[in-house]
């Protein structure tokens, strides 16, 4: 178990996170978006369980925050594709480049 | 009687004015007007009281007042230094000549608000009262945080009263000088703040002290970039060249009542800061910029002078007045002798009073035929003889004339310069006849001549606009007749700037 | 009774502060409050005046105002030259309050009037009591006011207006003199007071530069105040005024305050040459100037403001020479002739309603007491032996022939040849000659108005013998005594100069008769319409028309160029500020695309730098 180092999960994380970021940031579609944004916090999830273990001080804590994290995830997932839905049925679109009305 | 807390009711007074006003309902115009006149009568009292207080001999350090009120630690959790900001009201000679002339101002701009405001009274006097406040408590306050939260008391009641109740162009105006007056004042915060992180302290006093020892942990240079400072924050008050547009602005746009206030006190905060600050925290510093603060104020002189002199406005006219009148005080200022700085702020007072006559009048004039361009009021003696004898009278006091309180300031401020800088003074003496020039052609247009227009039915002054007026007058002529009533109380302000300067 | 003389200019004060609350009540009854003040001030003028020739200088001072170390004191003296004036000013007072009566009747503003003159001999009064420099300024100034009130009186006259305005501004320009002097003068002997200047101009404290320097910058405030060249123009425009006051002020004691302050002066002005050179240069080249322009003149009160002005350079130059004596005498008698021929003036335009010489003539029958009165004024201004003006005149004359300035002395006798001329040109024209068809209703004026002038009358005949030889010249040693300083009582002069100015006054008198009386010389002698010099005196040598053009046309043209500056460069600075700000404002609104991608990207890339300097400077809380 202990043969796989921290700084793997950390690059794990890391690649995680960047391609969660490029989606979010790129990506025309809400849908895809969101998930990225998923992926984004899943990639600190992984931070927080790597630090858990292999930490200054290691603890339950980060572990425990995780699951904080994937609940909170869960409900932002729901309450976004709520929303989601709600603007496919006004606008009949989920390009998010039409999804401007801050402007203005 | 307990003398301690007098200064802080006299602060506040106009606050029960406030509470009062607002349980009032908007339409009652007449309780209003009443409230809010009375609403600045304990101040004037009270004001009046200290004056004989000190008149009678008595110590006006009994009125000094000290709470301490904020305090906390230095950054990094070090125990030193201690940041304390006490509440700290104080009188001086000066501070007790300037709280009488706010308190007899006050009074008379509400009596003008009473005749010259039509709309909205409620909102005005609150607004009005409010502006007493922070005025008063400018003049009383010992430490820079209090006087700063003051001074920002008087500048948004004067924003909305110039915005809301001004004339054409009011809402420019306002801006302008909320625009200008608030960059001034953020300078100022930056002052007072680098004084007190470098110091702890922002007692005037202390600092002063502070500042005067040679260990004090504040450069000379940085001194005087802080004395530039302010001289800037001040300048855009006072206002000194090429600072002064907004002011022209309220001047012209303000309602008459609000440009009593305005010119006949809140540009003198501008001066009391530049000597109680400037010149009394910095007075080392200040020697330095002697000879360009004597420029400054010849420009000043000069520049407004000249300007008055074209225009077709006689609220325009006395604007540029009151630039040129500020000259006066940044001469008296650059002399740094007792003549100089006492000429200096016999000034702020008798200008004070002399533009705060003058512009009722305007208010006068303005409600009774609707224009303040000179030509349109040519030969108004004819049919409001008493108005234009005191506008002529105000004109003289304003040009310096003996006998009322503005050549006793001019007197001084040029004796003191001469004594320094004499040919500075001598290019700023082109000043009095220029003074007497626009004057004489601003308000001959107005009074003397040919009638242009009929001048029908009741226009001359009555009633209750004669109390201003004849208030006023007679304080202007008091002043100039007996100047002691003034230089008194002022004697041991001088001593203490003269200890700081150094001789 | 001398230390009762401050009560003297409370007097006229007083009457002024009743008239103004008063006057619309009092109505016509304010002439009487007018008189029975300034009626007071004479009684006790007189007493004071009396009680001086027996007792030495009284003065009396109070601290007036505190400048930290420096204590200004205010307070009175009665010294010879401040009884005499005390007496002549409210003499002249009382009688031009006496006569106005008569003249403004009618007026709507009558109480108005005699407020006005309240208060200017309140301030007269005040002024010549001043026993310090920054007194004697304060009231000078409010003389001025005075003068500057009574000139503008018909204020709905636009040329009234103007004179006002011109009378004002112009002294206040010789005031700054005053006012710079003063304050220099101050900083070098530490004090305004008389006594204590002159001991330190005595004891050679103030080096000699300074002495000439403020020295002549006083005479300027002198020269505004009496109408002397530069600043003339404002006298003969300040006869838009009432008669009674043209009298008053801008006769006998207003103008006459700038000599008064050379006298008062004298020992300063004496420790400098240079100055007392330039005070008789100016005195001799205005006498003479302002004489030819009083040559061509229409207006009778015009002709006598020029013989005003030419007869206070006349003072000046008597001043300027070292003649203390001659210069006060002259002061003296020229306050009672000059009043007199005023208000002698006063009383033909009263009867007459026009103050163009043209259109009179033949008032001698009509006008039966004033026609001689006024001749008497004429025979004394013109320095006919036996009046007042020859005796005074003499003494100038002498006293510039013995100052060693035998230029300004041949000035001066050409300047006594033309006031004999146009004065009696004056006295002709009015006087003799065919009367015109339209002065039927001419009458002679009431008994209020001829009261004063008698009296002037008798004293412009009889003020001369208190200083002549005969009588041992007991005025001018009067005058100097206890102040070696100020010169003799009366020099003794070569006779011939006296032949001299007799002679030639006879002679101006002579060629006037031949030419308006007689009309056997051609009046286009020298008036000749057309001809070039006399434009140029009818035009009075256009000094007003290059003031026009140089003085205030460059204080508008700078005017306008600063209003250029103001517009332009002070709110175009700020117009620029506000640019930026607002374009700056207008870039960052345009990064706001509304794009929530766009918006993540910056903030990742700001943290992102972040995070970068960080790395690299280590951060600022290590």
């Amino acid at each position: 178990m202990s043969s796989v180092p921290a700084s793997a999960f950390l690059a794990l994380a890391l690649i995680l996170f960047c391609i969660g970021l490029y989606g979010a940031l790129t990506k025309r579609n809400t849908v895809i978006v969101l998930i990225s944004i998923e992926l984004m916090l899943n990639a600190v999830n992984i931070n927080l369980v790597t630090f858990s273990k292999y930490g200054m001080t290691p603890s339950i804590t980060g572990q425990i925050f995780a699951l904080f994290a994937i609940c909170v995830a869960a409900a932002e997932a729901s309450v976004g594709l709520a929303i989601l839905i709600a603007l496919y049925r006004t606008k009949k679109t989920v390009n998010i480049d039409e999804m401007n009305t801050m402007k203005n | 009687m307990n003398l301690h807390s007098i200064l802080s009711i006299l602060v506040f007074s106009p606050l029960l004015g406030i509470v009062v006003l607002a349980f009032l309902p908007k339409q009652s115009e007449k309780l209003i007007k009443w409230v809010g006149f009375l609403a600045t009568i304990p101040a004037l009292l009270i004001a009046l009281a200290a004056y004989l207080h000190f008149q009678w001999g008595k110590d006006l350090a009994d009125f000094a007042v000290s709470k301490s009120w904020i305090q906390f630690r230095g950054m990094g959790g070090a125990p030193e230094p201690f940041f304390s900001v006490n509440y700290e009201l104080g009188l001086s000679g000066f501070q007790l000549l300037l709280v009488v002339l706010t308190a007899v101002v006050a009074t008379l701009s509400a009596i003008a608000a009473v005749k010259f405001v039509k709309k909205e009274w409620k909102g005005y006097f609150m607004l009005f009262l409010l502006l007493e406040i922070g005025m008063l408590g400018v003049f009383t306050a010992e430490n820079l945080i209090l006087f700063f939260i003051f001074f920002e008391v008087t500048l948004i009641p004067t924003f909305f009263l110039i915005g809301k109740w001004g004339y054409f162009e009011k809402e420019k105006a306002a801006y302008s000088f909320l625009i200008y007056n608030g960059l001034g004042s953020a300078v100022l915060l930056i002052v007072i703040m680098i004084l007190f992180a470098k110091t702890g302290t922002t007692n005037i006093e202390m600092l002063t002290k502070i500042i005067a020892d040679p260990s004090a942990p504040l450069s000379g240079d940085l001194k005087l970039g802080l004395l530039i400072a302010l001289l800037v924050a001040f300048g855009v008050k006072l206002p000194i060249f090429p600072l002064h547009s907004w002011m022209l602005k309220v001047h012209v746009q303000a309602p008459p009542a609000v440009v009593m206030i305005h010119s006949g006190i809140l540009l003198k905060i501008g001066a009391y800061g530049l000597i109680r600050f400037g010149l009394g925290i910095f007075p080392e510093q200040f020697k330095t910029l002697a000879t360009l603060l004597a420029v400054l104020g010849v420009i000043n002189l000069l520049y407004g002078a000249f300007l008055a002199f074209i225009q077709t406005d006689f609220k325009m006219v006395l604007a540029y007045s009151s630039i040129s009148h500020m000259g006066i005080v940044l001469i008296g200022l650059a002399a740094m002798n007792e003549a100089g700085v006492q000429g200096a702020i016999f000034q702020v007072i008798s200008h004070g009073l002399i533009s705060a006559l003058l512009f009722f009048l305007v208010g006068v004039l303005y409600e009774r035929t609707d224009t303040s361009l000179i030509e349109n009021l040519g030969g108004m003696a004819k049919g409001m003889p008493i108005a234009a004898g005191f506008l002529l009278a105000g004109a003289m006091a304003s040009l310096g004339l003996p006998g009322m309180s503005g050549f006793v300031s001019e007197f001084m401020a040029f004796l003191g310069l001469f004594k320094e800088l004499p040919w500075i003074a001598a290019v700023g003496t082109i000043g009095i006849i220029m003074t007497a020039a626009y004057l004489l052609r601003a308000v001959l247009g107005m009074t003397y001549g040919k009638a242009h227009r009929e001048f029908t039915g009741v226009l001359d002054l009555k009633g209750v606009e004669f109390v201003p007026v004849v208030v006023l007058f007679v304080l202007i002529v008091l002043i100039g007749v007996y100047p002691s009533v003034l230089s008194a109380p002022l004697q041991t302000t001088l001593e203490t700037i003269m200890l700081g300067l150094g001789g | 009774m001398m230390e009762n003389a401050w009560l003297i200019p409370l007097f006229p004060l007083l009457s002024f502060l009743i008239l103004l609350l008063f006057g619309k009540r009092l109505k016509k009854a304010s002439a009487y409050v007018g008189i029975i003040f300034t009626l007071a001030s004479l009684i006790f003028s007189i007493l004071v005046l009396f009680e001086r020739f027996s007792e030495p200088t009284y003065m009396t001072k109070f601290e007036w105002l505190t400048i930290g170390d420096l204590h200004l004191t205010a307070g009175f003296e009665v010294n010879q030259l401040n009884a005499l004036m005390l007496f002549i000013v409210s003499l002249v007072s009382f009688l031009v309050h006496t006569y106005s009566k008569g003249y403004m009747n009618g007026d709507e503003r009558f109480p108005v009037f005699y407020a006005y003159l309240g208060l200017f001999t309140f301030a007269m009064l005040g002024l010549v009591l001043s026993p310090n420099l920054l007194q004697t300024y304060i009231f000078w100034e409010l003389v001025g006011v005075g003068s500057f009130l009574l000139i503008g009186f018909y204020f709905n006259k636009e040329e009234a207006k103007a004179a006002a305005k011109k009378a004002f501004i112009m002294t206040r320009i010789g005031d700054v003199g005053l006012f710079i002097g003063m304050i220099l003068l101050f900083w070098e002997t530490k004090s305004f007071e008389y006594s204590e200047i002159f001991k330190a101009v005595d004891s050679g404290a103030v080096s000699g530069t300074m002495i000439t320097l403020t020295a002549i910058l006083i005479f300027i405030g002198a020269v505004g105040k009496s109408g002397q060249f530069p600043l003339h123009t404002w006298l003969p425009d300040a006869m838009e005024g009432p008669t009674p006051v043209s009298a008053l002020i801008h006769a006998a004691t207003m103008v006459a305050a700038g000599v008064y302050l050379v006298a008062a002066l004298f020992p300063l002005f004496l420790a400098s040459k240079t100055a007392l050179l330039t005070i008789a240069v100016i005195g001799a080249f205005t006498a003479i100037f302002a004489a030819s322009i009083g040559l061509v003149q229409t207006d009778i009160k015009r002709v006598l403001a020029y013989s005003t002005v030419s007869q206070l350079g006349y003072m000046m130059l008597a001043l300027g020479s070292g003649g203390y004596v001659a210069g006060v005498f002259h002061l003296m008698t020229h306050a009672f002739f000059k009043a007199l021929l005023f208000l002698a003036a006063g009383s033909v335009i009263h009867a007459v309603h026009t103050q163009n010489i043209e259109e009179m003539g033949g008032l001698w029958k009509k006008l039966k007491l004033t026609g001689p009165l006024f001749l008497i004024g004429t025979l004394a201004i013109s320095g006919v032996p036996l009046l007042s003006g020859f005796f005074s005149k003499d003494e100038i004359l002498i006293a510039a022939w013995e100052g060693g300035h035998p230029i300004l002395f041949l000035l001066a006798l050409i300047a006594a040849f033309m006031t004999a001329f146009y004065m009696f040109r004056l006295f002709f024209m009015v006087f003799t000659g065919e009367a015109r068809s339209e002065m039927k209703h001419v009458h002679e004026s009431p008994n209020n108005m001829t009261f004063p002038m008698i009296l002037l009358g008798v004293l412009a005949i009889v003020a001369g013998y208190v200083n002549t030889p005969w009588f041992g010249s007991f005025f001018g040693d009067w005058l100097v005594d206890g102040n070696p300083a100020l010169g003799h009582g009366h020099i003794e002069g070569p006779i011939w100069i006296m032949i001299a100015a007799t002679v030639v006054s006879l002679l101006g008198i002579y060629v006037a008769y031949l030419m308006y009386f007689k009309r056997s010389l051609s009046r286009n002698w020298l008036s000749g319409t057309g001809d070039t010099l006399h434009t140029i005196l009818l035009n009075k040598y256009y000094v007003d028309e290059f003031y026009q053009l140089t003085v205030i046309a460059f204080t508008k043209g700078f005017s306008y160029f600063l209003r250029f500056i103001d517009v332009f460069v002070v709110e175009g600075l700020v117009k620029g500020v506000v640019g930026i700000v607002q374009g700056l404002g207008k870039t960052g609104s345009k990064m706001q695309t509304g794009q929530v991608q766009t918006y993540g990207a910056v903030a990742f890339i700001g943290l992102a730098l972040l995070a970068v300097i960080f790395a690299l400077t280590g951060g600022y809380l290590r």
